[in-house]
């Protein structure tokens, strides 16, 4: 760094050591005089002890400024100043790294700060997500990897390998700080989260075991410090406030550290609630202490030296035991002796989880890195486009570069000039690259689905990406630089300093070389990128099997706002009747689960018909009010909708009849009438199949476009479901319509929140954001990655028809015709094509296979995608290197012979 | 007339020129002859290693330099010892006197046996 400060003020050192050496000189000088030797001798003599004044210095400098880092300072400067003579070549080899790194960057900023950042706690490296594989033999809710919260006790309890324990659950609750209550994304933490994660608070104090010691005793909640400072203002005396959590009031005792945005890079909460509090959390929820019911994620911090591995292998003794002992306790439910032998087969998983646990990342880690993949492509296939026109200069340059030879420099001399060359423009692309990438990430992450909960993600370039983009310049400075360098006088000195322009080849089997490794590279993007716009269109061809125009969808959930199930039955089926008495709607119903949110309320079921059959997978299931169906305008095949009469609770059991999906049929009663079978859920011994199936509706997309799973459907009754989704076909405009259904639930309770308002249209589009994305970024980069190759074919056949001008100028005056002129051409482009497909088409079949998931009704082989990905860069490719060939017939051959 | 060099290796001349400083600062020419005159001759330095020796060790920020007024009136750079410099003689002084001390004692050892 000092030697670098060193380079800025090189002339002041200069002019001070000539100023130092001219003083000892002199005063030799002066010395050797007053010993009695005349002047001239005496001057002589000094210079004569000096030996050279020239070496000296240059001792000195290199002790200023290492010698090579000095000379690759003069190189960059050389370069600096030879740049602005060629401005297009310039500007065109800045542009090409500048859209590698741009895309590289901002696709790197989101896989840093979805897959790969650290959350910001204490040693986040100790950190692991306890997991169960097996059975749990329990029931559950939420997104993934979820066990009760007693395990979460015990598994605190085996201190051998843990410094603590902590378990959370992500969910959505109504708060209320003053004005009217509105959705809040919280986090029902136990009381060893913040310790245990080491997180301090910004104000107050955070929820600790005494808060999680008792149920429903400590109702206090911890505010997060975005909430804090955007919602309540940074209030100085905002601990030891009152809000309404679904409305029960809770205490205000805390505001979380800054940097601190939960554990979930892709649901922020807005506060956090011991979990002691859940049942007024989640309304209705009543098992907390129950072993058996899954629903929050568990993580440990594992004691200093103590690996995952040696920790997991510790842990099983312990857990075994706590199998055996749960199977004989109260409760354990009464299940088959296979499903038995599962449950005793589980055993616990320790993966490290210095990110902490979110669903996003489980997303959207493959696309993520797809992505990324693509963008290395590109990058990789913008180096080489650079490349090419290093070479295509170098062979400008040719007689400098001889002459330099020619007057002593070394050839690995010449090579890092033009790595320098190479470095420069590099870094400049670099420079454009980071002032592109913010604009990008923030498309980017506009794709990423958000609820309630908003994601931790920004678009701002923080130090790691900053170092990683200009690694990413400095590798593509050498890769783009290597080619030519390696080349530099490579060729026979005299040839270059012939007077004649144009009597080697050189470089262009090189060219001829990255040209076609340009074309493998673009081919492999455009067919990914063809298959991702198939899968894309499929899915929207497939739609979700409903009309969705002029469909409106809203939730409520008037539990969480105080109601009893009974009273919020009655709620819904009141707001529902008056949609349906609204002049701006055509039908209304209600289905207690969303569609196309990625979840669903599933189970396996039992199926009584001539014999008992339990399904071998989870059906999908729902419960709807009469005339669901007919609003949606999904078909019935068989049979009848559901009416008022099956809407009313009958018995214990509540409802007494069911719907299936025609793929239920297919898969299960093939061959038997639907109609009148019956089913229940679960599938133990003690699964009741007594809901009678009254009618068999088409299959239509639950949890998002792709899913093909069987369905069934019950009827909503008083006092059973109680949230539940609004679906509405309206009427003339989606606004109007969306203010009088807002005018309808303000009516029935000014208190209650409507949830996600919108248009089925819109929700089908959210739940294709992930292919959306998949297939635009893609669809740019091949486009880029086409632009790139074209303008190296393009290049290099000018280059090619350049220097043959003598001989096709020669052939024409023989007799040959233009056309001949043409093909000769062409000829050359055609083989630097079918050499790049045949190099191409297997690595595309080949990486494709890695994409398989994310594809839809499309084969990573699919012949049409890699045929029209063929053909499109073939037909533009055949058009680049036309004009050169079009030139190359329209050779003057009286010009041509007379080029010398 | 200088006599045959007594070739000093690059260590050593940086121990040196630290010792000729720590009694008080001197420009380049200074320190050559004082090395000259305390050694009576033994020791010359060529500019040719001073010169680098004074910026590295400049760089290394064991010297502090300045333009100052020589005895001669004209101005000359003045390197003086900082305190990390004394701290650096000092290191080298103890091992310079262990190395010579070991040197002797195998000198001793070797003419007795």
């Amino acid at each position: 760094m000092r030697q670098l400060l060193n380079w800025f003020r090189r002339g002041n050192l200069e002019r001070g050591l000539n100023r130092e050496l001219g003083y000892h000189t002199d005063r030799r000088v002066s010395d050797l005089m007053l010993a009695g030797l005349p002047e001239p001798e005496a001057r002589r003599q000094a210079m004569l002890e000096v030996g050279g004044l020239t070496q000296i210095q240059e001792e000195v400098r290199d002790v200023w400024l290492t010698r090579w880092l000095r000379d690759f300072l003069y190189d960059l400067r050389f370069s600096a100043r030879s740049f602005p003579r060629s401005p297009w070549f310039a500007a065109a080899a800045v542009l090409s790294l500048a859209l590698g790194i741009g895309a590289t960057t901002a696709i790197y900023s989101l896989v840093d700060q979805v897959l790969l950042h650290a959350l910001p706690v204490r040693q986040p490296e100790r950190l692991v997500l306890i997991d169960w594989k097996g059975d749990q033999a329990a029931n559950g809710f939420g997104s993934w990897n979820l066990m009760s919260y007693p395990i979460c006790r015990d598994l605190q309890q085996q201190d051998r390998f843990f410094e603590g324990v902590l378990c959370r659950a992500a969910t959505t609750v109504n708060l209320s700080t003053g004005a009217e209550p509105s959705p809040a994304a919280a986090e029902l933490v136990s009381g060893s989260y913040f310790s245990v994660l080491g997180v301090s608070p910004a104000l107050g104090r955070l929820v600790d075991s005494a808060d999680d010691s008792t149920p429903g005793a400590s109702p206090v909640v911890v505010l997060s410090y975005d909430f804090w400072k955007t919602q309540l203002a940074g209030a100085a005396d905002v601990v030891g406030r009152k809000v309404l959590v679904n409305q029960n009031p809770m205490t205000v005792i805390g505001v979380a550290a800054p940097a601190f945005r939960g554990i979930d890079v892709g649901q922020v909460p807005s506060l956090w609630i011991p979990a002691s509090m859940s049942a007024q959390a989640l309304p209705g929820f009543k098992d907390q202490l129950d072993r058996r019911t899954r629903w929050m994620q568990v993580l440990g911090r594992l004691r200093q030296g103590i690996t995952p591995g040696q920790a997991q292998a510790g842990l099983q003794p312990w857990f075994k035991a706590m199998l055996e002992e749960d199977t004989r306790r109260p409760g354990f439910p009464r299940i088959t002796t296979e499903r038995r032998q599962r449950f005793l087969a589980s055993v616990l998983t320790l993966t490290p989880a210095p990110q902490g646990h979110s669903g996003l990342q489980r997303r959207m880690a493959q696309p993520l890195w797809v992505l990324f993949a693509a963008t290395a492509v590109l990058l990789g296939l913008a180096c080489l486009n650079v490349a090419g026109l290093f070479l295509a200069r170098g062979s400008a340059r040719e007689r400098e570069i001889g002459t330099r030879l020619a007057l002593g420099a070394s050839r690995g001399r010449l090579g890092r000039q033009l790595l320098a060359d190479s470095m420069l423009i590099a870094l400049t692309g670099g420079l454009f690259g980071i002032a592109l990438a913010p604009p990008a990430v923030k498309t980017l992450i506009a794709f990423l689905p958000r609820d309630t909960a908003a994601n931790a993600l920004q678009s701002s370039i923080d130090s790691r990406v900053l170092l990683f983009a200009f690694l990413i310049s400095a590798v593509a400075g050498v890769l783009s630089g290597l080619a030519p360098a390696l080349r530099a006088g490579r060729d026979p000195l005299i040839s270059s300093l012939r007077q004649r322009a144009g009597t080697t080849l050189g470089g262009v089997r090189l060219r001829k070389a990255i040209v076609t490794v340009q074309i493998a590279f673009t081919l492999i993007l455009v067919t990914g990128a063809a298959l991702f716009v198939r899968t894309l269109t499929g899915l929207m061809a497939k739609g979700p099997g409903f009309a969705t125009s002029s469909l409106v969808e809203f939730g409520i959930d008037p539990l969480r706002n105080g109601y009893s199930r009974t009273e919020a039955s009655r709620l819904i089926r009141r707001i529902d009747s008056e949609i349906r008495a609204s002049g701006s709607t055509q039908a209304s119903a209600v289905a207690s689960f969303p569609l196309l949110t990625g979840g669903s309320w599933n189970d396996p079921m039992t199926i009584q018909t001539d014999q008992r059959v339990t399904t071998d997978r989870d059906v999908n299931l729902n419960a709807v009010s009469p005339g669901f169906f007919a609003t949606l305008g999904i078909g019935i095949a068989a049979g009848r909708d559901f009416n008022e009469r099956d809407s009313l609770p009958v018995g214990r059991s509540g409802r007494r009849s069911a719907i299936i999906s025609e793929s239920f049929v297919k898969r299960y009663l093939r061959g038997r009438s639907p109609i009148g079978a019956r089913i229940g859920v679960g599938s133990g011994p003690d699964a009741k199949p007594d809901l009678e199936v009254v009618g068999v509706v088409r299959d239509i997309s639950y949890r998002g476009i792709r899913d093909e799973s069987e369905q069934a459907y019950f009827p909503i009754f008083e006092g059973g479901d109680s949230g539940g989704t609004f679906y509405v076909r309206i009427r003339g405009r989606t606004e109007t319509a969306f203010q009088s259904i807002r005018a309808i639930v303000r009516k029935a309770d000014p208190a209650l929140p409507v949830n996600s308002l919108r248009t089925v249209d819109e929700q089908v589009n959210r739940s294709l954001n992930t292919e959306r994305m998949l297939a635009t970024l893609s669809g740019a980069f091949s486009t880029l990655a086409l632009l790139l190759s074209l303008v190296g074919l393009f290049g290099v056949m000018s280059f090619v028809v350049t220097r043959r001008t003598r001989e096709i100028g020669i052939r024409l005056a023989l007799g040959a015709t233009g056309s001949s002129a043409i093909w000769l051409v062409l000829r050359d482009a055609l083989t630097m094509i079918a050499a790049g497909a045949a190099i191409g088409l297997p690595c595309a079949c080949a990486l494709g296979r890695l994409v398989e998931s994310q594809l839809f009704g499309v084969k990573p082989t699919d012949p049409f995608a890699i045929a029209a990905a063929t053909l499109l860069l073939t037909v533009a490719a055949f058009g680049a290197a036309l004009i050169p060939a079009y030139r190359a017939s329209t050779v003057n051959p009286v010009d041509a012979l007379r080029f010398d | 007339m200088p006599s045959a060099r007594f070739p000093i290796p690059q260590g050593t001349l940086d121990m040196l020129i630290l010792q000729i400083l720590s009694l008080e600062p001197a420009h380049g020419y200074g320190i050559a002859q004082r090395l000259e005159q305390i050694s009576q001759s033994v020791v010359q330095v060529n500019q040719g290693s001073l010169y680098p020796a004074l910026h590295r060790l400049e760089q290394k920020k064991w010297l502090r330099a300045e333009w100052k007024q020589s005895e001669t009136g004209r101005e000359a750079k003045f390197y003086s010892l900082t305190p990390s410099g004394r701290k650096q003689l000092a290191e080298e002084k103890k091992s310079w006197a262990r190395l010579s001390g070991a040197v002797q004692l195998i000198f001793h050892e070797g003419s007795r046996s």
